[in-house]
């Protein structure tokens, strides 16, 4: 997770089935931007918070709002989650992506923050980066056009 | 002694698997020189276990994009099998089997694409016919397939399969030498734990 007050572009390579959240308080200019791989935090002491939507999400909320950020205000974008490989008949592993953004979704709703733009599913990696000075976020595929959220 | 994540392997452990990453990779080039009708040539190949960020910096970063070839891997041993092709070791493929070559990823048709995909799949799967006959293992393979986007995204795959349980790849990475060409040859593994602590134990490493 990076957190940025300055105002410097936030930037996170190469989403397949990872999921980016963009988390963003206007008022404050406060962003943060999270890369999470996993949908659920299983883990034995829960070590690794940022690689999971619902721990990565949680924590990040808890250090904005310890920066200044009201709830209310936060705003969500997000992308990510597409699958990599048609691979016929291997259960879960197709399925990572879809559960990623749901579980990204659910927990956004869960915490009261708004999504305002996503870029989700899909076949193609996105590298997504994120301007606080704007509000936007780009999303660069290979061989598609630039996406602006 | 059984381990709980890559970090725990001994380096008795990791010989066995440079050990097994060597044969595999000699079956792999043996199969890449009867398809190519050309010898093959191999240097001794290194097994690594990396970290994820490690292994993305070892095939040369996340936002280049190369073609992989994914294979799932069931039966006694559970895992993933990824092989990545850089532009140079696709061009000499395709120019050996279908006489022409590419600039660019985006310019693969399907004729090449599946030439690739195959080439993928011959060498993964003689990499885990040596392990597995070497293991003594019933192993079984899914269909391949075969994608091309940032490097970075292919080797979430593994990871994100295993991302529970482990922040590490086991990656095999040797050169092949073919008509005066040198070609890379990128192999990443990824068994689950409990798979690698079966093939230890059914390889007769004993360390405790």
């Amino acid at each position: 997770m990076k957190m940025t007050q300055a105002g410097n572009e936030l930037i996170t390579y190469a989403l397949g089935s990872c999921c980016g959240i963009c988390l963003f308080d206007p008022n404050v200019r406060l962003a943060a931007l999270i890369h999470i791989m996993l949908p659920l935090n299983m883990e034995t002491g829960r070590k690794n918070t940022m690689k999971y939507a619902d721990t990565g999400i949680r924590e990040t909320l808890k250090q904005m709002e310890a920066k200044g950020a009201r709830r209310p205000r936060i705003v969500a974008k997000v992308a990510g989650g597409a699958k990599m490989f048609a691979v016929s008949g291997s259960g879960s592993l197709g399925n990572i992506g879809q559960r990623n953004i749901e579980s990204v979704h659910k927990v956004l709703r869960a915490e009261n923050i708004r999504l305002i733009a996503e870029d989700v599913g899909g076949s193609v990696a996105r590298t997504l980066s994120f301007d606080p000075t704007t509000g936007k976020a780009t999303i660069k595929s290979y061989g598609k056009p630039d996406i602006v959220l | 002694m059984v381990i709980k994540n890559y970090q725990e392997l001994s380096s008795l452990e990791i010989d066995t698997l440079r050990e097994i990453g060597s044969i595999g990779t000699g079956n792999a080039a043996t199969a890449l020189s009867g398809m190519l009708g050309c010898p093959v040539r191999i240097t001794l190949p290194e097994v690594r276990i990396m970290e994820y960020n490690e292994a993305i910096d070892w095939i040369g970063g996340p936002e280049s994009v190369t073609a992989g070839v994914l294979v799932h891997i069931g039966g006694q041993l559970n895992g993933i099998m990824l092989s990545v092709q850089p532009l140079e070791f696709i061009n000499i493929i395709l120019d050996r089997m279908l006489s022409n070559s590419i600039e660019d990823y985006g310019q693969l048709d399907e004729l090449q694409r599946s030439a690739l995909l195959e080439v993928g799949n011959i060498m993964i799967s003689t990499f885990i016919n040596a392990l597995s006959g070497l293991a003594g293992l019933k192993v079984e393979l899914t269909v391949p397939s075969l994608t091309v986007d940032m490097q970075g995204a292919i080797l979430t795959v593994p990871m994100a399969e295993y991302g529970g349980q482990t922040d590490y790849l086991m990656t095999i990475g040797g050169n092949f030498s073919c008509d005066g060409h040198e070609l890379p040859c990128r192999l990443i593994l990824s068994p689950d734990i409990r798979s690698l602590n079966f093939l230890l134990r059914k390889l007769g490493v004993e360390d405790d």
